[in-house]
């Protein structure tokens, strides 16, 4: 029976555990009821009273006022939203707030657009009554910030910034100080936003609801801005963002609160690192390399200029001398046709992505132990685990949205699991950190699937009815040399055993990994041991639980769905087979290949050899970012003809033959899938700059160029096509995937799949493959020389190679590439803070400024590669997965001391 | 508050043990006010902001950054200021110390002897100017204090108390009843929360023990900040061990194995007794694991309180343990399912808890048999200096009002227009309604006053009750946590107004002044804003003639 409470006398329907302004606010809309400090993301906390309702037990009962964003409601209760006794405390309350804020609302960024406006204007204030008195109208304003501003003394005291900073972010880097009267926002120890400890999220700006906090795009003025949802190009988590645009220009961006996927959050990147889309930098024209210098010339030309070579070359060395490297930035329809050009035009199966060099293992491991090379489930799961296990992974970084979800876990005290060589943002807040020396994740965790197994907590139904290969896995795994996997990997065996229990004995357990599973020389296997103890411990297949890559660019796993990979097709269909060859040529229209094709370290190997003539790259800078520099620039310059397409002349593109300017996520439509496989719409905001084109228009041109019919680039079109291809895609439809996506698998239907392998595996079974640890041969070779292990990684404020956020503001919060060291390595290298320190491995050696710091274990330095002042990639090694060829990034040998540095003379100089 | 704080402040190895708000004061000890350095590194050391650590310490009058430097606090309450004692007492302090080394307190607790000041960790009572001299010299034998306790009727708090072994026979045999026996006696005696809102005690002990979860808090409030009221004090230091047999007891019925003792920094001498008192039970082996052998753990933690008087509401005070902002909270959660650190937790005030060694000596029955049906029991009463016979007195619930006045306290010392009875939040009961009132909580409510915590102050004839309500907004002012905005805005204006009618000819208008009492009745959080308006509303109505010069109509 439905349970009734009353508004006004009239019978209402209730929901559990409901509020009294959510019961009001579901019948009689979002502004039926006043408020100022509560906040769709944030909970109650009855600062205001605006809010303020007469409820009573009985009709016309004797009435109490409360506040409803935090009072329960209760069957029966008889609710007067607007008694005249409400009215007059609402008004009265605003009224008091009028006597300490300023009246200059005509001048202010948020006229017309002020919740406080518009509470004062629904209670009907004319005139403040109260003799004028003490105020806060003097508070300076903070400017300090590339993003962040504040004037305090429109501050209202709502507490939202710093619930937000709080509960949404994590970050605790806003308070109150002062009592009563007197008290204040600050930030940190009272100091500028500049000088504190904030990551720029701008949660609190969007939570502000006047303009006490905002930001440098005055993100909060209604100048008449047309808002475009789309999606955030800057991870995979997939972010929707509300991109406001007023005369064709970008004015800001703010988070959408009804996003699935984010909830009105977003990171700096996200919300503010916008302005590299018209920056002077932009590639604006195709340029073709002339004697050493590049000419702008006209889109016709440089088409022809490229179907002529690619034509020639195909008939002279055959079409295995040409290969394909799509980009996880561009949409999924984009990268289905550069796959389908490389595939269907060109005829070779030479295609591979950026996932190459990050996710591959991911995708390679996880489809050999569950046939499915994606999330098992979805970041909303995240509510309903006990038990968090992050490995190799740094999300409030690099995954900033879902780094802050998994920080909540963390800090609110549920069990949390990091295995990582440094001590992260999360592993501060976890239970457990397993700080690894670098490259032992196989021997860390086949130490806890032995002490899972030890503690008897392996799940032996779930192992019974679900899984293959347990008995010989298990005898493998009996026979572990407890002793040498502890010392090879620096972790004390308690410790893990510790771990191991905690995540076994976890009613419901999920994983999250990063590139530092999977850049490393057993990436796939260490993959492979994650789905493994999934397995192990029936943490598959329900809410809560699985096996979750945190993939690194926005559409990494769109990219390999949509067949940018050497081996599998679009939907993943194993290219050699007949009749996937078949199928696949009966939907193109023409003969394919039927042998797998290199993948990207295979394509610089074949180049080195003189077998690639042509080489087209869209959207991934790899000189910058692929390992061993010199080597892919030598790779580079042995190709005949480079084709990039790009936004900025990147360090790849100063070795291109031919440049052609792509438009960026902000000027086209289409879908990107986040690591939740949850395709979403990315909608044009506007217009391409200069003579770009979107990158799926300049492959269908060159396609068409080439004599393949390809009809124009558009979102739908495009993607019914997809739809008609790949299985999973089957019940895909642009006009149906709404506001927030849908999940993969669609079926025909439409319904999508929030959690996989539910029922039974994609391969039918999960399958246990031991694989026991090895030293990666950089060590084995080099470490006797070079006794340091550098690791890689990203810092929150760049993403990638950095050629889109160096071109923001963000570079004015972080400026360079530091190196991580430990005090004692400073110290016995006589090193001290911001000391040039120069790193050198067997391939060469780079100069980096030194950040003394216990974040990461002696002997063990850190680094990242935003930067093409450092290029740190130059000293990067050339060993890879030995499955799916991802480079090791984490794991180089190297040798420090202290140098003057090379930048440093210049500046003294 | 904020959850994740809650939490990080009570993670393992931290909690009570390594406690957040403690380690701020320890910060706090050698210049009055922690460095941002140490608070950085605190933050650090707690996972936390170090707006965190920074925030909470500018709440309190002595971790704040203007605390640097004071070396005297004078007293600024109720009592004192209408004695008029304090005037003279600056001055000749400030023979001693300059002015930025004089702070204030808001109620030392020794409001039967006025005068009152608080210098180097003690309190004292500057009965002349000559005995300053002599303290700042070094003669500190001035720091104990005399007071009247007496009884009228039946004895339940002031008994006399006999040594720990005697004392705590009882417990011993409560060890062996089963706890839900034992919460059925409490529950019987009908006993009610003696904080001032007067909950039934017993009730709020089942709301927790029906909470399942392996840690659970018993926290006393022994944050009397009601200036006028000192009962808590005397139990504290006179009877420090029936407050600690509450405890223990609340702990076996609900499960809890600790207990926290929140006591005002303004009572430097509780602390000091109750530590001690402490020691006794350790001594005893009647704390720790495994208490007689009955498999009952309970320890005790006592957290010194570094001024506030919102720490007296029982979420400002769990936060203020935690180590937050001491600002209220909202209900539901109520603490009973996720007080302190979380975890579900009982607060009750230092009488309340005083009383279950009666109730489960003698049972619960013979508890309701004192006092009257709703209010059952004695009541302690504080009776300050304006009285010919100050101190505290306990009297079974509803003995009248006017034998209080002219039997117990023997009539007035100066001539009295008004008592102010409850606290700051409590009712101003004209001279002319004594005889109307008895004490219990239902006589005061329904004549439209508070009993509250039942400190009773005596207004002078002569003391202008616009300036004492003025003193009212400004001391509700000064204590608003600041969380809600009727509370943080209508205080500081209704203190603003009433001083610009005495200074400045200004004529306070009534329907606004009408409208911010209403403002803060039903709109505050807390009844610190939603309670000043009583005082004044009764001022309205009782003492209109003296009032209505400052009113334009």
């Amino acid at each position: 029976m439905d349970k009734i409470a009353y508004i006004d006398n009239k019978p209402f329907v209730m929901k559990k555990d409901e509020t009294i302004i959510s019961f009001i606010r579901r019948y009689y809309g979002k502004d039926s009821v006043p408020t100022l400090c509560d906040a769709p993301n944030l909970d109650p906390f009855g600062a205001c009273r605006v809010c303020s309702v007469d409820v009573a037990m009985n009709k016309e009962g004797k009435t109490k006022t409360v506040a409803s964003c935090h009072t329960p409601l209760a069957e029966g209760m008889h609710i007067y939203p607007n008694s005249k006794n409400v009215k007059r405390l609402r008004k009265n309350i605003i009224e008091l707030v009028l006597t300490d804020h300023p009246l200059d609302c005509l001048t202010c960024e948020v006229n017309g657009n002020c919740e406080l406006q518009d509470v004062a204007a629904s209670v009907g204030i004319r005139k403040v009554r109260y003799p004028e008195g003490a105020n806060h109208l003097d508070r300076q304003k903070d400017n300090s910030h590339p993003y962040m501003v504040s004037d305090l003394s429109k501050c209202i005291n709502c507490y939202r910034c710093v619930r937000a900073c709080d509960e949404v972010q994590g970050e605790l880097v806003l308070n109150m100080a002062g009592r009563g009267f007197d008290s204040r926002i600050i930030k940190g120890a009272d100091v500028s936003f500049f000088e504190s400890d904030c990551v720029s999220c701008g949660a609190c700006a969007q939570a502000c609801p006047t303009s006490a906090i905002s930001d440098a795009f005055e993100s909060k003025s209604v100048k008449q801005a047309e808002v475009t949802r789309t999606v955030c190009t800057y991870c995979g988590v997939g972010c929707n963002l509300d991109v406001s645009v007023v005369s064709g220009e970008i004015l800001s961006i703010q988070a959408p609160y009804d996003a699935e996927v984010n909830q009105g959050h977003t990171c700096l990147k996200g919300r503010f690192a916008f302005k590299f889309y018209d920056h002077p930098e932009r590639l604006r024209s195709p340029l073709i390399k002339r004697n050493g210098e590049f000419e702008e010339v006209s889109w016709e030309e440089a088409y022809d200029y490229i179907a002529n070579k690619l034509t020639s070359y195909k008939e002279k060395f055959g079409a295995d001398s040409i290969a394909g490297i799509s980009s996880s930035r561009c949409t999924n329809e984009e990268n289905y046709l550069m796959q389908k050009f490389i595939r269907a035009v060109i005829g070779t199966n030479n295609i591979d992505g950026c996932a190459r060099v990050c996710h591959s293992p991911t995708a390679l491991g996880m489809q050999r132990t569950f046939g499915t090379g994606a999330a098992t489930n979805s970041i909303k799961d995240l509510k309903y685990t006990d038990c968090i296990m992050v490995i190799g992974a740094n999300p409030t970084d690099a995954h900033p949205v879902t780094g802050a979800k998994l920080k909540q876990h963390a800090m609110s005290g549920k069990m949390t699991i990091v295995i990582d060589p440094r001590r992260t943002e999360i592993a501060r807040y976890a239970d457990h950190h397993l700080a690894l020396r670098p490259g032992t994740n196989v021997a860390v965790l086949n130490m806890m699937i032995y002490y899972i197994i030890e503690a008897g907590l392996a799940d032996m139904t779930f192992i019974e009815n679900r899984t293959e290969g347990y008995e010989d896995y298990l005898k493998e795994i009996q026979a572990l040399d407890i002793d040498k996997m502890e010392s090879v990997s620096g972790v004390d065996r308690n410790d893990v055993k510790a771990a191991a229990i905690a995540y076994a004995s976890a009613p419901n357990a999920m994983s999250f990994h990063g590139l530092g599973v999977t850049e490393h020389s057993q990436g796939t296997f260490t993959v492979m041991q994650i789905a493994d103890l999934a397995l192990l411990t029936g943490n598959i297949g329900r809410r809560g639980v699985g096996v979750n890559p945190l993939r690194g660019q926005n559409n990494v796993q769109g990219s390999a769905d949509m067949g940018v990979q050497p081996h599998q097709g679009a939907g993943y269909m194993d290219i050699t087979k007949p009749d996937v060859i078949k199928k696949y040529e009966e939907f193109y229209g023409c003969k394919l290949p039927g042998h797998v094709g290199y993948k990207i370290p295979e394509m610089f190997d074949a180049a080195l050899e003189g077998k690639l003539k042509a080489i087209w790259i869209i959207g991934e800078d790899v000189v910058q970012t692929d390992p061993n520099t010199k080597k892919v620039i030598k790779a580079l310059e042995s190709t005949d003809l480079v084709v990039v397409q790009e936004l900025f002349m990147t360090e790849t593109a100063k070795y291109a033959d031919v440049v052609l300017p792509g438009a960026s996520f902000l000027e086209k439509s289409g879908t990107f899938t986040n690591g939740e496989r949850r395709v979403q719409q990315v909608n044009k905001v506007v217009e391409p700059v200069g003579n770009t084109k979107p990158d799926g228009q300049i492959i269908v041109d060159i396609m068409n160029k080439m004599g393949y019919k390809q009809a124009d680039y558009t979102a739908e079109g495009t993607l019914s096509e997809v739809a008609q291809i790949v299985p999973f895609f089957e019940g895909i439809v642009w006009e149906e995937l709404g506001k927030n996506g849908k999940q993969w698998p669609v079926a025909k239907d439409g319904t999508d799949t929030e959690i996989l392998h539910t029922v039974d595996f994609k391969r039918g079974k999960g399958k246990f493959e031991f694989h026991d640890f090895k030293e990666t041969e950089e060590l084995v070779q080099h470490s006797e020389k070079y006794p340091y292990i550098l690791t890689t990684n990203r810092e929150l404020e760049h993403y990638n190679c950095g050629a889109m956020t160096r071109r923001t503001s963000n570079v004015e919060i972080l400026t360079e590439d530091v190196l991580l060291i430990h005090p004692e390595d400073a110290l016995e290298n006589g090193i001290a803070d911001s000391d040039m320190v120069c790193v050198e491995s067997p391939r060469g050696k780079v100069d980096i400024k030194a950040k003394v710091t216990d974040e990461v274990k002696k002997g063990v330095l850190s680094t990242t590669f935003h930067f093409p002042e450092i290029m740190v990639n130059i000293i990067t090694s050339d060993v890879h997965d030995t499955e799916a060829l991802c480079p090791e990034y984490k794991v180089v040998a190297v040798k420090i001391r202290k140098s003057k540095g090379k930048y440093k003379l210049e500046q003294n100089q | 508050m904020s959850k994740n704080l809650s939490e990080l402040a009570g993670r393992k190895g931290k909690g009570l043990t390594n406690n957040l708000f403690e380690r701020m004061g320890k910060l706090a000890e050698e210049s009055g006010a922690p460095s941002v350095e140490d608070l950085d590194k605190l933050a650090d050391e707690f996972l936390i902001g170090t707006a965190n650590t920074y925030g909470t310490t500018t709440f309190y009058d002595f971790l704040k950054p203007e605390n640097k430097g004071k070396k005297v606090y004078v007293c600024n309450g109720s009592t004192c200021l209408t004695a008029g004692t304090q005037d003279k007492l600056k001055k000749d302090l400030s023979q001693h110390f300059s002015e930025e080394e004089i702070g204030h307190m808001c109620c030392l607790g020794r409001c039967h002897e006025n005068a009152s000041f608080h210098y180097d960790g003690k309190n004292y009572s500057a009965k002349s100017t000559d005995e300053i001299e002599a303290l700042i010299k070094g003669d500190k034998s001035q720091n104990k204090d005399n007071y009247a306790v007496n009884s009228y009727g039946n004895k339940i708090l002031t008994l006399d108390f006999p040594g720990v072994d005697a004392y705590y026979k009882v417990f011993a045999d409560i060890l062996k009843r089963d706890s839900a026996q034992v919460l059925e006696d409490i529950k019987t005696s009908g006993i009610r929360g003696r904080g001032g809102a007067g909950f039934p005690m017993g009730l709020k002990l089942e709301f927790c023990r029906k909470v399942e979860n392996e840690t659970k808090f018993i926290v006393c409030n022994a944050d009397e900040g009601d200036p006028g009221a000192f009962s808590d004090r005397y139990l504290l230091e006179e009877r420090p061990h029936s407050v600690l047999f509450g405890m223990l007891v609340s702990g076996f019925v609900t499960h809890a194995a600790h207990g926290v003792l929140y006591i005002r920094g303004e009572y430097p001498e509780s602390v000091d007794i109750v530590h001690q008192a402490i020691q006794e039970l350790r001594d005893a082996k009647l704390i720790g694991s495994n208490i007689l052998g009955s498999g009952f753990n309970f320890e005790f933690k006592v957290i010194k309180a570094q001024g506030s008087y919102i720490c007296g509401e029982e979420t400002a005070l769990i936060n203020s343990i935690e180590g937050q902002r001491p600002e209220v909270r909202v209900r539901p959660p109520y603490p009973a399912v996720q007080g302190l650190f979380n975890k579900p937790t009982v607060v009750n005030n230092v009488e309340t808890l005083a009383t279950l060694h009666y109730i489960l000596s003698n049972g619960g029955a013979a508890y309701k048999a004192f006092g009257t049906e709703k209010s059952t029991g004695t009541k302690l009463l504080s009776l300050d200096g304006k009285f010919n016979k100050p101190g505290i007195y306990e009297v079974e619930m509803g003995t009248p009002l006017s034998t209080v006045v002219n039997e117990l306290g023997e009539g007035f010392s100066v001539p009295c227009k008004a008592l102010h009875i409850g606290g700051p939040l409590g009712g101003l009961v004209p001279v002319s309604k004594i005889d109307d009132l008895q004490i219990s909580f239902e006589s005061f409510s329904d004549n439209g006053f508070l009993l509250g915590h039942a400190g009773i102050i005596g207004i002078p004839e002569d003391y202008p009750m616009v300036a004492y309500l003025e003193h009212l907004f400004k001391f509700g002012a000064d204590e608003s946590c600041g969380k809600c905005f009727p509370c943080r805005l209508g205080t500081t204006r209704a203190h603003e107004m009433l001083n610009k009618a005495q200074n400045e000819g200004y004529k306070i208008d009534r329907t606004l002044f009408d409208d911010l009492l209403h403002t803060l009745e039903i709109g505050s959080l807390c009844a610190h804003g939603g309670g000043l308006p009583l005082p004044v509303r009764n001022a309205l109505q009782y003492f209109d003639e003296e009032l209505k010069a400052y009113f334009s109509n």
